[in-house]
């Protein structure tokens, strides 16, 4: 009886998203799982040829989707790491006793309101304009030139941009979570005698570790789509250096008109990720249970 | 303060949704979101989905007139004229009684945008697509427009026809070329690569931009690569052979010389990667360049600009040519999926645009257009678009096979050979095996 | 300590807070050098633009303001945007909540996979998903006749779907943090589970509900690519869907676009300003253990 009475309740409060979300999102994904079993332009009056797991095969022999993957690892892993250590000094500065700490929050923020297409033209005016005019000025040629030109440059005006956009972002969630340590753990700590840096690795990490956990994947799972700002500041070059996963099946998707293949390559990409994602969060999951 | 209103109102809200749901049980709660859903329609009127009710009201409205709806849409990719267009709709609506609705979307995802909106039925009557591989890849959303009234005046070659059937309206005709600084540049003295390239170390002498590109896909290497193909004997069919591995660019002697004029740009010009086409356009209009490799479309560009000098279009005399490269950039379709009613609504509309008083005023004056349909005159065209009309006139014009080459080439497969160029040294040669390379995976 | 001591002490401080006060606006002013550039540009003209795109405009006319308003149809698209964006929200968060919450609590095998499920699909890219939607969605509007394309409901209604694993996965993060023992000591007092929830969790949530109204705003607010699909008609539009006559295939219209963009950004700023008073410090406080 109670058991039933639960399991009531359970679907009470579950199934209305589960429903929607099943309607907008995993319907299509596994509708996308089946095209990608065939070759096909994406235009239903088109042919659409069954052709097995031949998409999936093609796949792993094409170098340049490969190299978008070295990409992306490459992009995804030091935009993490920038974006959280400056998501995090935001949140800390921010939520010190500083007076103008309003003030601050919504201009660290305002970055993320600028849709990622005009954000990267805008870039690509500083790497492009700006830099060449700092480089003159000063005669630091050497650091200051159009990094758009340069393959690894590129790809490092490519974290930074990221960084810019999505810092103010992951604050947002680290705020949330400093917040919610509680002020007597903090003094005490402090009467106890703990310096800044004390009570910062000792008491506040800790207590934080699972907007650690969110704010990791919430990155992660951004770095690894990201597409807007790389097709406006970069647009995958020069020649391909730039290239990320996300881009490479728009193209494959809506420049050549390989839909099925594309799919097949979003599946693959999506697999991937999700591993790794999954790791990741397990890692530190487990992390926060020891911390605690 | 106020926020904390909001805040309650939204709970309180939130509360009662969440009451409904909890009164209806879990299995309607389906149900709910489409009541909402209906609600939510009924409040927009506007809402066009309705091409069934539409046609309905048509057929109920008009006894005698069953045949053409009283509503169509109109979805383009031009946003440059998107003002223009809404007041002709209008004006259209004012003359006849059928609504025009018109769709806007930006300029860089409009194909993407049609596909998705074609593949769901949710298609607009009358679209825009580039005559070539694009529209061939539409074969079977285009209705055939083979009886429209004007379809034998459309200048030789500018309809776009697919298996023997007129599909294709041209909105204009377009020219690019060497947009050219009449103080700086002489086309009558610069005749081939060999002259040209002269030119260019002149220019770099005297501390002026000989040739300006732009780092734009087509502005960076789609448009200028056009013209060694359409210098071929027959360009289409050197597409197709090229694509079937049949023939080299590197063997083929236009492409060589293609391949030297790139590298004294390279040496000699400023970095097309480093240039945009405001940048470009910049550079010209204040005489730093002397050339830049465009077409009439920039004539609005200039708008903002004192100029103190006259400019023209010439060809880009590659190889000895003197043509300017003219073709359709794009041109109107009528959606086959649409109800009948619609496709003849949609005719009628063209029809109207190329034939009545109102429609032509628009597309010459308004628009700006270069007339494409015998009997149409534009006497007030800007001076790139004269030059184009100038060289249609006298038959000196050449092809646009780009229009011909595999899908998506350019953005994905050309423009990163061209960067690499533009960034290292590679040899012509090197380039131009590079290029056939990145064609063969195109043409895949 | 005398008193003059006492005051030198207090004046060193307050000075040493004034200085980091300062450097820490400077440092935000400089971190927003990219919107010193849009908000120049936005009282530019083409050739005042390729000119010199860092230096201050040489006149501040609102002409481009007045123009881009006009052109967008900003009342109308201003309130569709409001709508969309404001009752997506109340559902994502209503929804959500009650989900995560149920998912926490009942921690049975069932829980973990919907748990998965919604986290792992935070994780395809949407270009994938865009076309097998708009099929379906077409197919329920011809088959079963409820209009979800070109209807801000349908819009909702997606927005709901894909902004439901963020929320799911932030509520499920802070609801794990707050102790079971209130929610018993309710139940003892008689509250069904409805009751519960509402009367003590949710307000407990309040920071993460607050957090998720503000990463959710910025989204739905900001999104282009999904209302481009699903909204077609004029009157529909939204912000971002407004501007697009100012984006041409190969030129941009600097200074429309620019002042476009600042009329999207600044409804939401102001939002934001407001909403972040209400992530408080210690509402959770007590809660943590």
């Amino acid at each position: 009886m109670k058991k039933k009475k639960t399991a009531g309740w359970y679907a009470l409060f579950t199934l209305p998203l589960i429903f929607i979300f099943s309607l907008v999102v995993v319907i299509p994904f596994l509708i996308g799982i089946g095209y990608s079993f065939f070759s096909w332009d994406g235009l239903p009056l088109n042919p659409k040829i069954f052709v097995g797991f031949e998409n999936y095969v093609n796949l792993f022999s094409d170098s340049r989707f490969m190299t978008s993957a070295g990409h992306t690892v490459l992009f995804t892993i030091f935009a993490i790491i920038l974006i959280n250590i400056l998501g995090l000094a935001f949140a800390l500065m921010v939520t010190s006793k500083l007076r103008v700490k309003n003030a601050a929050r919504a201009m660290l923020f305002m970055p993320y309101l600028i849709g990622g297409l005009i954000l990267g033209y805008i870039w690509k005016f500083i790497f492009t304009d700006a830099f060449q005019a700092i480089g003159e000025a000063t005669g630091l040629t050497g650091i200051f030139f159009n990094w758009l030109l340069n393959p690894r440059f590129a790809l490092v005006a490519l974290v930074i941009v990221s960084t810019w956009q999505m810092a103010g972002y992951i604050m947002i969630i680290y705020i949330t979570g400093i917040m919610g340590i509680p002020d007597d753990v903090i003094e005490a700590a402090q009467v106890d005698g703990a310096g800044f840096w004390q009570t910062l690795f000792r008491i506040k990490f800790p207590l934080i570790m699972p907007s650690f956990t969110i704010c990791l994947f919430m990155t992660l799972s951004n770095c690894f789509k990201i597409f807007d700002v790389n097709l406006s500041l970069t647009g995958g070059g020069p020649s391909n250096a730039t290239e990320m996963f996300a881009m490479n099946i728009y193209n494959e998707i809506f420049s050549l008109n390989n839909f099925g293949y594309g799919q097949a390559k979003a599946i693959v990409f999506f697999l991937v990720v999700a591993v790794i994602t999954m790791v990741q969060v397990s890692i530190t999951k487990k992390r926060e249970v020891e911390m605690q | 303060m106020k926020l904390k209103k909001v805040t309650s109102v939204l709970l309180a809200a939130a509360m009662t949704a969440s009451m409904v749901l909890a009164g209806c049980g879990n299995s309607s709660s389906g149900e709910t979101k489409k009541a909402e859903d209906k609600t939510e329609a009924a409040k927009e009127t506007e809402a066009p989905k309705a091409d069934k009710v539409e046609t309905e009201a048509a057929k109920t409205q008009s006894g005698d007139d069953v045949e053409s709806a009283k509503k169509i849409i109109l979805f383009q990719s031009k946003v440059e004229i998107i003002d223009q267009l809404e007041e002709l709709a209008e004006a259209y609506e004012d003359e006849t009684g059928v609504e025009v609705e018109v769709w806007g979307t930006t300029g860089d995802d409009y194909f993407q945008q049609l596909k998705t909106k074609l593949a769901n039925n949710q298609g607009p009557t009358v679209f825009s697509l580039a005559p070539g591989a694009e529209s061939v890849q539409m074969t079977s959303y285009l209705a055939d427009l083979s009886d429209i009234s004007f379809a034998d005046k459309i200048a030789e070659g500018m309809g776009n026809e697919i298996d023997g059937k007129l599909v294709g309206i041209p909105y204009t005709a377009e020219g690019f070329g060497l947009v050219y600084n009449k103080s700086l540049y002489d086309p009558s003295k610069v005749t081939d690569t060999d002259s040209l390239i002269k030119y260019l170390e002149e220019q770099k002498a005297a501390d002026i931009n000989g040739l300006g590109l732009s780092s734009e896909s087509y502005f960076l290497i789609g448009h200028i690569l056009n013209t060694p193909f359409a210098l071929q004997e027959n360009p289409v069919e050197f597409v197709q052979k090229l694509g079937a591995g049949e023939v080299k660019m590197a063997d083929t002697p236009e492409f060589q010389e293609f391949a030297k004029l790139y590298a004294a740009i390279r040496d000699n010009c400023v970095n097309p990667l480093e240039q945009t086409y405001d940048k470009e356009i910049g550079d010209f209009a204040t005489g730093k360049s002397a050339t830049i490799h465009q077409g009439n479309w920039a004539a609005g560009m200039f708008a903002d600009y004192e100029m103190d000098f006259e400019m023209g279009l010439a060809p880009l005399p590659l190889a000895g040519n003197d043509k300017l490269a003219v073709s359709v950039p794009t041109a109107w379709y009528v959606n086959s999926q649409a109800t009948p009613e619609e496709q003849k609504a949609g005719k009628e509309f063209l029809e109207w645009l190329y034939t009545s008083e109102t429609g032509t005023d628009y597309l010459m004056n308004k628009f700006g257009f270069i007339p494409v349909v015998d009997g149409m005159e534009n006497e007030n065209m800007d001076v790139l678009s004269q030059d184009v009309s100038k060289y249609i006139a006298d038959g000196k014009t050449i092809t646009w096979p780009m229009n011909e080459w595999p899908a998506g080439s350019v953005d994905v497969y050309l423009v990163p050979v061209a960067q690499e160029f533009f960034t290292t040294d590679m040899t012509p040669e090197d380039f131009l095996a590079k290029l056939d390379e990145a064609w063969a995976q195109a043409s895949k | 300590m005398t008193n003059t001591a006492k005051t030198k002490v207090h004046k060193s401080r307050s000075v040493k807070s004034v200085i980091l006060n300062i450097a820490v606006v400077a440092l935000c002013l400089c971190y927003l050098f990219p919107i010193y550039i849009i908000l120049v540009n936005s009282f530019k003209s083409r050739s005042e633009l390729y000119d010199n795109i860092l230096a201050i405009p040489q006149s501040f006319s609102f002409q481009y303001y007045a123009k881009a308003m006009d052109k967008m149809n900003f009342l109308r698209a201003l309130s569709n945007s409001v709508i969309v964006t404001v009752v997506s929200i109340l559902f994502i968060i209503v929804l959500a909540s009650m989900t995560a919450w149920m998912l926490v609590r009942v921690n049975n095998k069932l829980s973990k996979v919907l748990f998965n499920i919604f986290v792992a699909t935070m994780l395809i890219p949407f270009q994938t998903l865009m076309m097998p939607l708009m099929q379906e969605m077409g197919w329920i509007r011809d088959t079963l006749h409820i209009p979800m394309m070109d209807t801000l409901g349908g819009l909702i209604f997606m927005n709901i779907g894909f902004g439901a694993s963020m929320a799911v996965f932030l509520f499920h993060g802070f609801v794990k943090s707050i102790p079971v023992s209130l929610e018993e000591a309710a139940t003892i007092d008689g509250c069904n589970k409805f009751g519960v929830f509402w009367k003590i969790v949710f307000p407990m949530l309040k920071p993460t509900t607050v957090t998720v109204m503000i990463l959710d705003v910025i989204w739905i607010w900001n999104d282009y690519l999904l209302p481009s699909l699903v909204l077609s008609s004029k009157a529909n539009r939204t912000i971002p869907l407004s501007t697009f006559s100012f984006f041409g295939q190969f030129t941009i219209q600097w200074n429309m676009a620019m002042a476009g963009l600042m009329l999207t950004i600044i409804p939401v700023i102001i939002f934001y300003l407001c909403a972040q008073k209400y992530i408080i410090k210690g509402v959770a406080a007590g809660a943590v253990k």
